[in-house]
């Protein structure tokens, strides 16, 4: 990555005592938190706790009304194509009109990638997230976890910087949601980009996450945050069997037993 | 085609058979004088008359024509203003008033206006089928474009889509199935109204030569006219279906 950009000790996003309300009514109290480039943060929290809150400050689809999210030092003003966002539920997030091929040409077609560059393009993408076979399917010819892959595909045809995503395996079976979970970790190690992961699942999050951000509702708020000290690439197995997974696992559950009573 | 549903269409086939056999034995039994009834073989020959010396084509080719275009004016009226709406709150609250004002005028009420303004012209029967169809095809295509799934508008922001690649590509595949719901209203009304218009404005149609064949008792011409009219129905639904089909194929069943 662009490493003269910036100085490595300087965040790539940053909340400078981000608070927002909606209609009157307080969701997120002061926030502060600093989030690296290249890093991978998850964040737990019980429901209604402003988790997608955070998420669509980052995407610039909400704007704060106090304080400030910078991303790479400017203020976020809007959605901008380096960020892109992996919602939950993708049944509504794609087209379903267009073939799978069509959905991801829709990010090239926003890009402005000449026409002659896209059917490439596309099958690389296709095929990165395991869809080469599905190609000319439309999404309701597609399973769950195949409609997530594809919507992971649209995003990673916008090359971001960062991928924004929303309890995206939450819908889906252990299985899938643990193919997909390997599949993200080598995506974002490949392709350097920084993660803001949100999930209900603690050890979705201890599994993937380089850090752990735990939120507090009413008004939402950061508790606490856990680093996450896993050797990387990830296991299935082997990093769920670490004594610092099952330590980590262990606080966790009981910080959030304690917020919830 | 699955052989259920070839039985189906052979049975659908079958019964209007039946009617037609009905008919034939109706009029041979004299139950209706055939002065006013003519049977199934009467009309077929006054068909086969009619086109064979082509004057029934012309009649067919001018009501046609009309529906078409006046259906083809309101389509893009339709769908052109409904957009507008749709997409713009601004625009719903200019015109919606008075679009919801004309609304429920029924076609034949503004027919005087457009005699008024056009006089009993070729335009003036263009100007009535346009106004009647158009409302199908302009409250499809507004709800169609308010309908569009809230989550699809934050994805094109975040792709960081044009308005008018939000418009081309999103609002308008998505009204694309109330858009075809109103077009097939639309092609009734076309030509419900080219029928009237015709016989209204004296214009070459086959509404034209039903009224004049009903006038001079030349009934097996008159019923011509009419079978005529019912394939026009027939196969313009039926075409239509067809481009649908393909359009929205999207939304079969997978396989
Ligand atoms: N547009 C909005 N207007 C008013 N209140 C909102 C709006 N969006 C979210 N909220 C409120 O903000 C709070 C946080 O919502 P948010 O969706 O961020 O929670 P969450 O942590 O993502 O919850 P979940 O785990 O259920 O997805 C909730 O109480 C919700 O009711
Ligand atoms: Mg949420």
């Amino acid at each position: 990555m662009d490493s003269l950009a910036l100085p490595t000790c300087e965040p790539l996003i940053r909340f400078c005592g981000v608070a927002l309300t909606l209609g009157g009514r307080r969701i997120l109290d002061p926030i502060a938190l600093d989030i690296g480039r290249g890093e991978f943060v998850c964040v737990v929290g019980p429901s209604g706790c402003g988790k997608t809150t955070l998420l669509r400050l980052i995407a610039g689809l909400y704007l704060p009304t106090e304080g400030q999210v910078l991303y790479g030092g400017k203020p976020v003003a809007g959605p901008r194509q380096d960020i892109a966002i992996v919602f939950q539920d993708y049944g509504k997030a794609l087209l379903p009109w267009r073939t799978a091929s069509g959905n991801v040409s829709l990010a090239l077609e926003a890009l402005g990638t000449p026409r002659a560059q896209r059917p490439a393009r596309i099958a690389a993408l296709l095929a990165k997230v395991g869809l080469a076979q599905h190609a000319d399917k439309f999404p309701g010819q597609l399973s769950g976890g195949m409609q997530q892959r594809l919507q992971i595909a649209r995003c990673l045809a916008q090359e971001p910087s960062v991928l924004l995503m929303d309890e995206p395996f939450g819908a889906l079976d252990a299985m899938t949601r643990q193919a997909l979970q390997d599949e993200v970790l080598g995506l974002a190690a490949s392709s350097g980009a920084t993660v803001f992961f949100v999930t209900h699942d603690l050890e979705e999050a201890i599994y993937l996450g380089d850090r752990v951000v735990a939120l507090k509702p009413n008004p939402g708020r950061v508790a606490d945050m856990f680093e996450v000290r896993l050797p990387r690439p990830r296991d299935q197995l082997a990093t769920r069997e670490h004594p610092e997974f099952l330590r980590l696992r262990r606080t966790l559950f009981d910080f959030i037993k304690e917020a919830e009573a | 085609m699955s052989a259920s549903r070839i039985l189906w269409f052979a049975a659908s086939i079958l019964v209007g058979l039946c009617l037609v056999a009905i008919w034939q034995l109706a009029a041979d039994a004299r139950l209706v004088s055939p002065v006013f009834l003519p049977g199934p073989d009467k009309a077929w020959a006054a068909l086969e008359r009619g086109i064979a010396s082509g004057e029934l084509l012309d009649k067919l080719l001018g009501t046609v024509g009309r529906m078409v275009w006046g259906w083809l004016l309101a389509s893009l009226l339709g769908i052109g203003v409904g957009a507008l709406i749709g997409i713009s709150p601004a625009a719903r609250a200019w015109l919606g008033p008075t679009l919801e004002f004309l609304r429920p005028l029924p076609a034949s009420a503004i027919v005087p206006v457009a005699i008024a303004f056009l006089g009993l012209s070729e335009g003036m029967v263009l100007a009535v089928i346009g106004f009647g169809a158009l409302w199908p095809m302009l409250l499809a295509t507004v709800h169609g474009f308010a309908a569009v799934e809230p989550r699809l508008y934050e994805v094109s922001r975040a792709l960081g889509l044009s308005r008018w690649e939000v418009i081309g590509k999103i609002a308008l595949p998505n009204a694309l199935p109330d858009i075809f719901a109103g077009l097939r209203l639309g092609l009734t009304v076309a030509l419900i109204l080219a029928v009237v218009g015709e016989m209204l404005a004296s214009r070459e149609g086959l509404g034209l030569w039903i009224l004049l064949s009903a006038r001079a008792f030349r009934a097996p011409d008159l019923f011509a006219g009419v079978i005529l009219l019912g394939l026009v129905g027939f196969a313009s639904a039926l075409l239509l279906s067809a481009v649908e089909r393909r359009a929205l194929r999207w939304r079969l069943p997978p396989g």
